[in-house]
C-alpha cells in the first residue's frame, strides 16, 4: 500500500519538477539557460528556485570574475536523493493504475 | 485529477525534458539558411555556364574552390552564431554536447571529403564526388540522431535518399553521364541539396514553435 502523503511537495510541483529534472540531466545550469529551456519568467525562476535551495535541494554558485556575473546551479547530495525517490515513488503510483498482468 | 494521473503526467514531463536536456543542434539556422543562399547562387552560375555551353568550361581547381570557400563562409558562420548562443545562455562553446557532435560527425566528414576531393583533383569526377558530399553529409547528420532535434535527422535522411536516387539516375543514364562535362549535373546535385534542403531546413526551424511557459506558482 502507498503512502501518499510521501509524496514530496517541494518537487511535486510542475515548475520546481522541471527544474529538478533539468538539474538532475546535466551537472551545472546557468540562470539564462534553465531559464531559455523552461521558457519561465525572471521572477517565476528566482521564486521556485528559492524555495529549492531553502529545501537545500540546489545550491546556487555566483561567478563574478567574467565581465558580467554568472549564476549557475546544481543538485545537492540531498536534491539527488530527494528527486531519486521522487521518481521511485511516481512509479509505485503508476504501477497502481496499470497492474501487470 | 487523481494522483495516478498526476504521477503519469509528472513522468511525462521528466522524460520529455530529460530528452531535452541532452539535445545539441550542431547547426544553426541562420547559417544554414545563409550556406543553402549561397549554394544555391553559386550552383545557378555554374547551371547557367553548363547551359549555355561557355568554354573553356570550369576547371577542377575552381570547382574545388568554389565550394570549399562556400564551406568555409557557412562554418566560420555557424561557429560565430553557436558561440554566441552559448555566450547568451553563459555556457562554454566547448560544450559536453558540442565535443559529441564533433567527435560523431566526423568519421563521415572526413571520408566524404577525402574521397570527394580526391575525385575531383585526380578523376574530375565533379558528379560522383558531389554524390559522396551529399551522402556522407546525409550519413554524419544521422550519427548524431541521439542527441540532435527530429528536424537534423530528417534533414540526414534526406540528404541520403535523394544522393542515392540521384546517384541511380546519374549511374544508369549514360546521356547523363557521359556529358562532355558533368558542371551541370554536380551543380544541379549540389543546388538540390546543400542548397533547397538547406533554405528549407532553416526556415523550418526559424519558424518552429518556442517551448510553452511554466506556470507561476
Amino acid at each position: 500500500m502507498i503512502d501518499f502523503d510521501q509524496i514530496d511537495k517541494t518537487i511535486h510541483e510542475k515548475a520546481r519538477l522541471s527544474i529538478m529534472t533539468l538539474l538532475a540531466s546535466r551537472g551545472e545550469w546557468s540562470f539564462q539557460d534553465l531559464k531559455a529551456e523552461l521558457g519561465m519568467s525572471d521572477g517565476n525562476l528566482i521564486t521556485h528556485l528559492r524555495i529549492l535551495t531553502a529545501a537545500e535541494f540546489v545550491k546556487e554558485e555566483r561567478d563574478d570574475s567574467g565581465t558580467r556575473p554568472r549564476t549557475t546551479y546544481k543538485l545537492t547530495t540531498a536534491g539527488s536523493k530527494a528527486f531519486k525517490s521522487y521518481i521511485d515513488l511516481l512509479e509505485s503510483i503508476v504501477k497502481t493504475l496499470k497492474p501487470e498482468s | 485529477m487523481s494522483t495516478q494521473q498526476a504521477a503519469l503526467e509528472n513522468l511525462r514531463v521528466i522524460r520529455s525534458l530529460m530528452e531535452k536536456a541532452h539535445i545539441y543542434r550542431a547547426i544553426s539556422a541562420p547559417a544554414a539558411l545563409v550556406g543553402g543562399v549561397l549554394t544555391t547562387v553559386v550552383s545557378s552560375v555554374f547551371l547557367w555556364r553548363s547551359f549555355l555551353k561557355w568554354s573553356p568550361t570550369i576547371s577542377a581547381s575552381s570547382f574545388l574552390i568554389a565550394w570549399l570557400g562556400v564551406l568555409a563562409v557557412t562554418t566560420i558562420l555557424n561557429v560565430l552564431l553557436l558561440s554566441q548562443d552559448a555566450r547568451r545562455r553563459g555556457q562554454s562553446f566547448v560544450s559536453e554536447g558540442m565535443k559529441m557532435a564533433v567527435r560523431s560527425i566526423a568519421p563521415a566528414m572526413v571520408v566524404g571529403g577525402v574521397l570527394g576531393i580526391g575525385l575531383v583533383i585526380y578523376l574530375e569526377n565533379f558528379t560522383l564526388a558531389t554524390l559522396i558530399w551529399i551522402v556522407c553529409y546525409g550519413l554524419a547528420l544521422l550519427s548524431t540522431a541521439s542527441f540532435s532535434p527530429r528536424s537534423l535527422t530528417r534533414l540526414g535522411w534526406l540528404f541520403i535518399i535523394t544522393g542515392l536516387v540521384l546517384f541511380w539516375i546519374w549511374a544508369s543514364n549514360g546521356d547523363i553521364r557521359l556529358l562532355p562535362s558533368d558542371e551541370g549535373p554536380a551543380s544541379f546535385a549540389m543546388g538540390l541539396t546543400f542548397g533547397i534542403f538547406h533554405i528549407g531546413y532553416g526556415i523550418a526551424v526559424l519558424f518552429s514553435k518556442k517551448p510553452e511557459p511554466l506556470p507561476a506558482e
